[in-house]
C-alpha cells in the first residue's frame, strides 16, 4: 500500500513538473516572438511550395536572404582574385596600350 | 639575386649598396610595416613574397584588402625616399616567411651623395618602379570607372 501511494505521489509530482516545464517553454517562445525582429524585405519564394505539381500554388512570402551572406573570407578572396585579374589586364594594357584593352573583360566573378 | 633597384650598377657598386642593409626575416603573416608608420627604410625582397594591402570597410569591419604582391628582387617601401616619408600601404609576409634587406634612408642618401653616378642609376630604377605602379593603378582606375559607367548607363 505504501509503495502504491509513493508511486502515485511520484507520478503526480512528475506530471506537475512536466506541466510547469511546458508552460515555461511556451511562454518563452511567445515572449521571443514579441521581441523586435529586424525588418527584412519580403520577396516571393523562389522555390514552389510543392514539387512535381503543375497546379498554380499561391506563392508564400519569405524573408529575403541578402546576397551578402557569402562568408567574409570568401568575399575577401573574391576581391583579391578580382584585383589580381585586373592587374594582369592592366599589365597587358601597359605592355601594349590600346583603347580596347582598357575595356577588356576579365573572368572575375566579382563583377560578372 | 638581381634586384630591380640595382639594375645597371657595377658589381662593386651593387655590393656597396647591399652592404648598407640589414637582413630581416619576416615570419608568415607578420607585418613588415603598416600604413601611416614613419618610413625610414627601403626593403629589397630576397626570399618569399610580401603582400601589400590597404584597409577597407567590408561589412562594417576593417579588413586588409590585397593590393599587390612583391617577389624576390622587387622593391618594397619606397615611401622611405619620398616625402612625407610615411608608408601608404601595409606590407605583410605571405604564406611563407620572407627575407628582406632593409636599407636605411640616411645610409642610402649618404651613399648617393658620395657616389652620384650610382645614385643617379638607383634613382632612375626607383622611377621605373614608381612609374610602373602609377601606370598600373591608373589603368585599373580607368577600367573600374569604365565599368561603373557601363553599369550606370545600362
Amino acid at each position: 500500500m505504501e509503495m502504491l501511494l509513493t508511486g502515485l505521489c511520484l507520478s503526480v509530482f512528475g506530471v506537475a513538473i512536466a506541466a510547469v516545464a511546458f508552460g515555461a517553454a511556451t511562454r518563452s517562445s511567445r515572449s521571443s516572438d514579441a521581441t523586435v525582429q529586424p525588418q527584412l524585405p519580403l520577396v516571393k519564394a523562389a522555390i514552389p511550395a510543392r514539387f512535381f505539381s503543375d497546379r498554380a500554388v499561391a506563392s508564400p512570402t519569405v524573408p529575403a536572404v541578402p546576397t551578402s551572406q557569402v562568408p567574409i573570407e570568401v568575399l575577401l578572396l573574391q576581391i583579391e582574385n578580382h584585383i589580381r585579374m585586373e592587374q594582369a589586364a592592366a599589365e597587358v594594357f601597359i605592355a601594349s596600350p590600346t583603347q580596347a584593352r582598357l575595356r577588356s573583360k576579365t573572368a572575375s566573378p566579382f563583377v560578372n | 639575386m638581381a634586384h630591380e633597384l640595382l639594375n645597371g650598377l657595377s658589381s662593386p657598386e651593387a655590393k656597396q649598396v647591399l652592404a648598407l642593409g640589414t637582413k630581416l626575416i619576416v615570419p608568415s603573416g607578420t607585418s613588415l610595416f603598416r600604413l601611416g608608420e614613419p618610413a625610414d627604410r627601403l626593403f629589397l625582397t630576397e626570399r618569399g613574397r610580401i603582400r601589400l594591402t590597404l584597409p577597407m570597410q567590408v561589412r562594417g569591419r576593417e579588413e586588409d584588402v590585397f593590393v599587390e604582391e612583391r617577389s624576390p628582387g622587387q622593391t618594397v617601401g619606397w615611401s622611405a625616399l619620398i616625402p612625407p616619408y610615411r608608408f601608404t600601404l601595409t606590407a605583410t609576409a605571405s604564406l611563407h616567411e620572407a627575407e628582406v634587406l632593409a636599407l636605411p634612408r640616411e645610409a642610402l642618401l649618404g651613399y648617393f651623395a658620395a657616389n652620384p653616378a650610382a645614385g643617379y642609376k638607383i634613382a632612375l630604377n626607383l622611377a621605373v618602379v614608381m612609374g610602373h605602379r602609377l601606370q598600373l593603378f591608373q589603368t585599373m582606375w580607368v577600367r573600374e570607372m569604365q565599368r561603373t559607367l557601363e553599369v550606370r548607363s545600362a
